[in-house]
């Protein structure tokens, strides 16, 4: 592997070009002492360069398995893993069915809509349904939720939690003994317990939060939801260089892309909508420019269908585009049938 | 006298230039009856887009796949995938940048290829179709470029057996693009280091590449691929993908081929 492709910066790369070092194998006898003299740098980052060849060097000899490179799964042991895999449920069963169980793992959605339609309200039933327990059909995890905009209201999550709880006693209605220790567990102070909350105040906050997010998911592994909302807010204000804002941005997407699948979360980013001048028309599309509609795995569209609230899905690898009505209750986030679905029950 | 200047000088050069070794000549003829014989055409599964690209995906090319957001790249790469397999052309290597390979979609693509089979064997079928596909999640440019390092000396190192026929890159605009413009010209080397890269691993190993890019917004409004000028000249094929009308159809426009006229569009359509 040449030196081009080491993860150095480029003033010592020049020098080291400049001075004949063009591969790796030139550089694997040199003591650090003798480097730094030779590219008339500092020892530490003499130091620095040379373990970062040993790196490179090392990964490359590892002994390489049956398959073509370490850490290739087939797509057949991916498959037995899917189907074990739980999603985590919105809270309405028609927006459920439609995204194949719910919000998936390991994948980040993005959801957008205009201002009011419900996007902080999905938030917050997503981070009190991944607490939902195993034995009541949720994943029984925690969630992080980072607020940018301060819309996040202790006092809605409560409700939601309470609403979220109501409905699994109703539904689960048995008094077993396996049913009873978690009832113990079913307790709102519990749910809000298991949310960690964020405030960002700037996009170099932001920025931060998620380079912190890897030390801070592996100390607590018991999380599963990562929300963001909004994730444009700060990068619609305080950016005037646009190219630099769509790089960064990109970064960004890959660091939470790069979470999602180290710490099988599930990653729900909310986005605002801005208008956009297309076929002489104006038209509303979600904010942040065209690279970051490809920064997401899936994405979900919130929009007023008439007096109706409906979500659509307008982009998922395993669903096919479909949209379902959903309502914003006391309670959260339910389906339009849901009220006389529990009728019927009873 | 010249052999002790040519000594002098073979000493001076970098370890790794063996003046011993000879470049590969080829005559037209020669280049010819291996392209017939040796450079298969591998196919999408999607009828408008092998008509377009003059059967499938060639080996020893790379084919670049563009267009705007849920405009079917994916879905296009996913069912290349499932079909190449099928057709024991060999194994298939999907590197993915945004979490989208979906083995439960590579599952549908399988069972729509046999419809009449009995149970039994469409479940072993199943299984040894996408146990032939296998997936590795690249999130930055350094990694991409290790790992196609190591593709390259696994490949140079198997002799015979089931071998590496497809390379897929979903999406590879997404860990270049992040390193490419502002202020240092090092993004745009790496940039280069994996377009080179590609295009060897696919002429040495007689293999097909498949990459996708996103789009930008160019001048006037109108869309462009992702990535520049300078990435331009990397793919042999581009195809730009739009969205057609109703759900799973889309329309694909030839932008660069070496054999056949740009321009020609095909709509094609992905099964459910």
């Amino acid at each position: 592997m040449e030196i081009s492709n080491l993860p150095i910066s480029p003033s010592i790369r020049s020098k080291l070009l400049s001075k004949g070092y063009t591969n790796l194998s030139s550089l694997s006898s040199i003591s650090p002492s003798f480097l730094a003299q030779e590219l008339s740098v500092k020892l530490e980052e003499a130091v620095e360069v040379l373990r970062a060849v040993s790196d490179t060097t090392t990964s490359k000899n590892a002994h390489i398995p049956n398959g073509i490179i370490p850490g290739a799964v087939t797509a057949w042991d991916m498959l037995s893993e899917e189907q074990m895999q739980r999603h985590i449920s919105t809270g309405c069963e028609d927006l459920d069915a439609i995204l194949g169980g719910g919000i998936h793992c390991k994948e980040v959605t993005e959801v957008g809509g205009v201002p009011g339609i419900g996007k902080t309200q999905l938030g917050i039933q997503l981070a009190v349904n991944v607490q939902i327990p195993v034995e009541y059909g949720g994943l029984g995890g925690k969630a992080v939720y980072i607020d940018t905009e301060g819309s996040f209201m202790a006092e809605r999550a409560y409700q939601i939690a309470e609403g979220c709880i109501y409905d699994i006693l109703d539904k689960f209605p048995s008094n077993s003994r396996e049913f009873l220790s978690c009832k113990e567990r079913l307790q709102v102070n519990n749910f809000l317990a298991g949310i960690f909350y964020f405030r960002i105040c700037s996009y170099t906050e932001q920025i931060a939060v998620t380079n912190y997010l890897e030390n801070f998911l592996t100390e607590h592994r018991d999380v599963n939801l990562v929300i963001i909302d909004s994730v444009t807010f700060h990068f619609r204000q305080d950016f005037d260089d646009l190219a630099q804002r769509t790089r960064v941005l990109g970064g960004l997407s890959l660091r939470l892309m790069k979470l999602s699948k180290m710490f099988n979360l599930a990653v729900v980013l909310l986005n605002q909508v801005t208008t956009k001048f297309t076929d002489g028309s104006f038209q509303l599309t979600l904010a942040l420019g065209d690279s970051w509609s490809h920064s997401c795995t899936n994405r979900i569209i919130l929009h007023w269908n008439g007096n109706e609230r409906c979500a659509y899905i307008e982009k998922s690898p395993s669903v096919p585009s479909a949209s379902a009505p959903y309502l914003v209750t006391g309670k959260g986030i339910r389906g339009i049938n849901s009220n006389f679905k529990r009728a019927r029950i009873m | 006298m010249m052999d002790a200047e040519e000594e002098d000088t073979k000493s001076r050069l970098a370890p790794d230039v063996t003046p011993n070794r000879r470049l590969p000549w080829f005559t037209g003829i020669e280049l010819l009856s291996d392209t017939n014989q040796n450079k298969h055409f591998l196919p999408t599964g999607l009828e408008g887009i092998d008509a377009l690209l003059g059967g499938g995906l060639r080996q020893g090319q790379v084919t670049e796949i563009a267009g705007p957001s849920s405009s079917g790249k994916t879905q296009v790469c996913l069912s290349s995938a499932t079909h190449v397999v099928d057709r024991n052309f060999g194994m298939v290597l999907y590197l993915d940048t945004s979490n989208s390979f979906s083995p439960f979609r590579i599952s549908c693509f399988v069972n729509q290829l046999h419809p009449s089979l009995p149970k039994e064997l469409k479940e072993t079928s199943l299984q040894t179709t996408m146990s032939n596909i296998y997936c590795q999640s690249v999130f930055d440019i350094f990694a991409l470029l290790d790992l196609l390092h190591h593709v390259e000396t696994t490949l140079k190192h198997t002799l015979g057996g089931s071998k590496l026929c497809l390379l897929i890159v979903d999406s590879v605009s997404s860990v270049i693009a992040p390193v490419i413009g502002g202020k240092n010209s090092q993004g745009w080397c790496m940039m280069a280091s994996v377009g080179v890269l590609l295009k060897r691993i696919a002429y040495e190993h007689n293999i097909a590449v498949l990459v996708t890019n996103h789009m930008v917004g160019g001048e006037n409004g109108t869309l462009k691929p992702a990535l520049g000028e300078s990435w331009k000249g990397i793919p042999h094929i581009r195809l730009l993908l739009s969205h057609g009308t109703g759900n799973n159809r889309g329309t694909a426009t030839v932008s660069k081929h070496t054999l056949m006229a740009s321009g020609r569009t095909a709509n094609f359509v992905i099964g459910n």
